[in-house]
């Protein structure tokens, strides 16, 4: 018998066997198999690609591809930059960079050639306060940028400013847009980028799919490695780890919790790498908040926590425990925490603090399956020295409002958090957020200290590097005898890629796609 | 038929409407602030205070949702305040995903559950049968994300049959419908359960019927029996099923486009939902919650065709 499309059983039933097979056969290794294409993770969509405005880090990885700055990051295990779009570039004095752009950078879409005009235009705009940019604290000590030619000019600067080198310029702030280009686009762009000049060219973006970029045929300098880029935003890590595993993806980085699987078992055809992060993992106090109010109540749940069970619970082994909020490696990093664990001191502290019944508190989290492990090991700590610990898990749109003064009332009541902020190479970053200015901004623990302040900000214009190590070390102890803080870790980055390739990171991990290379 | 069709049509509007308030009325009541999720720790309080007026959450919730319904009657959904990009153009570019992810689903439930439940019902009481039974129960009870999980570890990750992320390459059909395989399967396969117990329920039913039997007084074989006369009557039921099924598929959607990393509502929504980008969740929601409506109202319509004793029960 025949069915109406002219077929009959057995060929119906055969033809269902081939579409089998073909599935079974049909290859999807990583399009990098023939070595042309780089298909790798980014953790979300971009929405703006002007450095500007930029959002997140995936922006900051695609754009250091299609733009180029004066300087750019080395890759490697040492924080550092080297030269990218400029030809040369040298301090004068403190207050004068002066700097001379490579020759044949050209923009795309006929806009021309690169010029000491456009790092002008670059540069300034980000400091102009009129243009309100998230950013302007990379170029406030900016005064102005002459141009002295086509292809030089000098910054010019207001007073002495550290984090210059290591990341105002060779960051996202750093990158050079068309001034023509980006005035004719009505003076900013979210994800069409009016005109690129860096070593790869972004040529598609499918929402929520891919973006595309591609060996730029105008770049003057060396070939690039591949001739077409595509970033996948893949949100969830562990999908992420098993699209690798799968072969669609040449690299990622994976959960902090899966180093220690991959250290055991490496992927298949894959190279594990560990690295150092600069994020800072620690549980706040409110200081404000009723139940905290007495000092000796905040250091009892210092002494409480046994920092390395928490981290083992959390991590697997996989981080470290942190002595501070800046990351080993860098100018301020601190050798020793003041107040660690001692659960009877702990117990002395409460009971001297007219406890000795126990004590009920909150602790806030993000719904991370990290966070909730730590949690529960700091809650069974708590428990230990007779404090009752609730765990508040939240989505990151609740959490991240917790403590803001501008969302209501709310920040009255939180009384622990468990929180993780990340950052760029220099200590500035990390103890911006902590000043009393950012109190019920995102200064949460409400940790008001004066000095501190005033160390923040001589510590940026201190070129000294031991001057500016001992005044972050000072900021770092103020922080811990205040009680208002533990130092958890700076979890570690793990990234697995192919042995195809060769990838080019940062020293915390941070992809420079265009440094990517085959193996 | 079309009294109950005005009136269903009517009924289905006001849904829309009483679900959209209702919505916006949510919304306001989760806690976050939009500008300090989408703004993030660097922006100025000018910044954050221009955002809230350009979302409108400056205005009274009232306020909002007048000003929302007068757009979306003039088709306007707004704008995404992260890409600055009409809020319709980015749910345009998701929803065929998620509307070929449901489609497939469909395929799967119906091409599994049809033959599973007319088979149960042809062998009512034999072993087979149970096991169908208890198949079909199992599939009902995991699920959908367990089922995508496994199906990638097993199918993607393991055997390396099917691609693990994505929807494979824009403008080529081939590789779409092979990135479609396993999250479809995740969607449709708890609704397999369903429908089989359903086609097997109404099987017995029909082939107790006298024409049924009048068939068999007549000579004809079993399988036209089966295949032509009854099954024609007892899959109309799955009809009205699949078209309530269709809204709950979307939340299956949800979790499939997750563990398969696709593009899709059920993720715009969801991503959406997390970062407060509150023009999208409503725009997104306004189409599907038409679609789900205008789903059953199909489905309500067919049936009150098929059935006239439906359209006395409105």
């Amino acid at each position: 018998m025949t069915t109406r499309f002219g077929m009959n059983r057995r060929e119906v039933l055969g033809a269902m066997a081939a579409a089998g097979l073909t599935s079974a056969i049909y290859p999807h290794a990583a399009v990098s198999a023939d070595g042309r294409i780089l298909t790798v993770r980014s953790y979300s969509d971009i929405q703006v690609l002007d450095p500007l405005a930029r959002k997140s880090a995936p922006e900051d990885d695609i754009m250091r591809n299609i733009f180029c700055g004066l300087v750019g990051n080395k890759t490697g295990d040492n924080w550092g930059w080297e030269l990218d779009g400029a030809a040369a570039i040298k301090q004068v004095d403190d207050k004068h960079i002066e700097f001379t752009l490579m020759d044949g950078l050209k923009w795309s879409d006929g806009f021309g050639d690169v010029t000491a005009e456009d790092v002008k235009y670059s540069y300034e705009r980000i400091a102009d306060p009129k243009n309100d940019s998230p950013y302007k604290g990379d170029w406030a000590a900016l005064d102005y940028v002459e141009v002295k030619d086509k292809l030089s000019g000098v910054i010019v600067l207001k007073e002495a400013f550290v984090p210059l080198w290591s990341t105002s310029l060779p960051f996202g702030s750093g990158l050079i847009v068309s001034k023509a280009a980006v005035e004719k686009a009505g003076g900013k762009f979210e994800t069409r980028p009016p005109a690129q000049c860096g070593r790869y060219i972004l040529t598609e973006w499918q929402p929520k799919q891919k973006v595309v970029l591609k060996a730029n045929p105008d770049w003057p300098g060396a070939k690039a490695a591949f001739d077409e880029i595509h970033i996948l935003p893949i949100e969830d890590e562990k999908t992420a780890e098993l699209a690798f595993e799968g072969g669609e993806i040449d690299y990622t980085w994976v959960a902090v919790s899966s180093i220690a699987r991959y250290k055991k078992e490496p992927p298949k055809n894959g190279t594990l790498e560990v690295k150092p992060s600069l994020a800072y993992v620690w549980l706040g106090m409110n200081q404000d908040n009723e139940a905290l109010r007495d000092e000796r109540v905040r250091r009892a749940v210092q002494h409480a926590i046994d920092v390395p069970t928490v981290l083992e619970a959390a991590y697997f082994g996989a981080a470290a425990p942190a002595t501070g909020i800046i990351a080993p490696g860098l100018v301020g990093h601190r050798d020793k925490n003041l107040y660690g664990y001692d659960p009877d001191k702990s117990r002395a502290l409460l009971k001297e603090a007219g406890l000795a019944g126990g004590l009920d508190l909150s602790l806030a989290i993000l719904n991370k399956t990290e966070r909730l492990s730590a949690a529960q090991a700091i809650q069974a700590n708590l428990a230990d020295v007779g404090i009752n610990a609730t765990i508040d898990q939240h989505d990151s749109g609740t959490f991240w409002s917790l403590g803001d003064e501008k969302s209501g009332d709310g920040w009255k009541k939180l009384q622990l958090m468990l929180n993780r902020f990340s950052m760029q190479p220099d200590p500035s970053w990390a103890t911006e957020w902590f000043t009393p200015e950012q109190v019920g901004v995102w200064n949460w623990e409400r940790f008001n200290n004066a000095e501190f302040g005033e160390l923040h900000l001589k510590a940026k214009l201190d070129a000294d590097p031991a001057k500016r190590h001992e005044m972050y070390v000072k900021m770092q102890d103020l922080m811990e005898e205040s009680g208002d803080y533990v130092f958890l870790t700076h979890e570690a980055v793990g990234v697995v890629y192919r042995n195809t390739i060769v990838a080019g990171t940062m020293p915390n991990g941070t992809p420079i796609f265009h440094k990517f290379a085959s193996a | 038929m079309l009294a109950y069709a005005l009136k269903r049509t009517g009924l289905a509007v006001l849904i829309t409407a009483v679900a959209l308030i209702l919505l916006i009325s949510t919304i306001q009541i989760i806690p976050g602030d939009p500008a300090a999720v989408l703004l993030g720790p660097l922006a100025s309080p000018s910044m954050r205070e221009t955002f809230r007026v350009e979302m409108g959450l400056d205005q009274p919730t009232v306020v909002q949702i007048a000003r929302f319904f007068g757009r979306v009657v003039t088709g306007d959904l707004g704008t995404d305040v992260l890409t600055r990009r009409p809020v319709l153009t980015t749910v345009a570019e998701q929803l065929p995903f998620t509307l070929s992810l449901i489609a497939m689903g469909i395929v799967w439930s119906a091409a599994i559950g049809i033959p599973l439940g007319c088979y149960a019902a042809i062998h009512r009481g034999s072993v087979l049968d149970r096991l169908a039974g208890l198949l079909s129960v199992s599939v009902i009870a995991v699920p959908s994300f367990v089922i995508a999980i496994y199906s990638l570890l097993i199918f993607s990750v393991g055997l390396g049959w099917f691609p693990t992320i994505g929807a494979g390459e824009r403008g080529r059909l081939g590789d779409q419908l092979y990135h479609l395989i396993l999250p479809s399967l995740a969607v449709g396969l708890g609704w397999v359960g369903y429908l089989a117990r359903i086609v097997r329920a109404s099987m017995l039913e029909v082939l107790g019927e006298n024409h049924i039997r009048m068939a068999r007084a007549f000579g004809l074989s079993e399988a036209t029996i089966t295949y032509k006369y009854a099954l024609k009557i007892a899959v109309i039921p799955t009809v009205v099923v699949l078209g309530i099924g269709i809204g709950n598929m979307i939340s299956s959607a949800v979790f499939a486009e997750i563990v398969f990393a696709r593009p899709g509502v059920g993720k715009l929504i969801y991503d959406s939902v997390i970062t407060r980008n509150y023009p999208v969740v409503m725009g997104a929601v306004v189409l599907t919650t038409a679609f789900y409506v205008a789903c059953t109202l199909t489905a309500d319509l067919i049936a009150a065709w098929l059935d006239p004793r439906v359209r006395s029960n409105l």
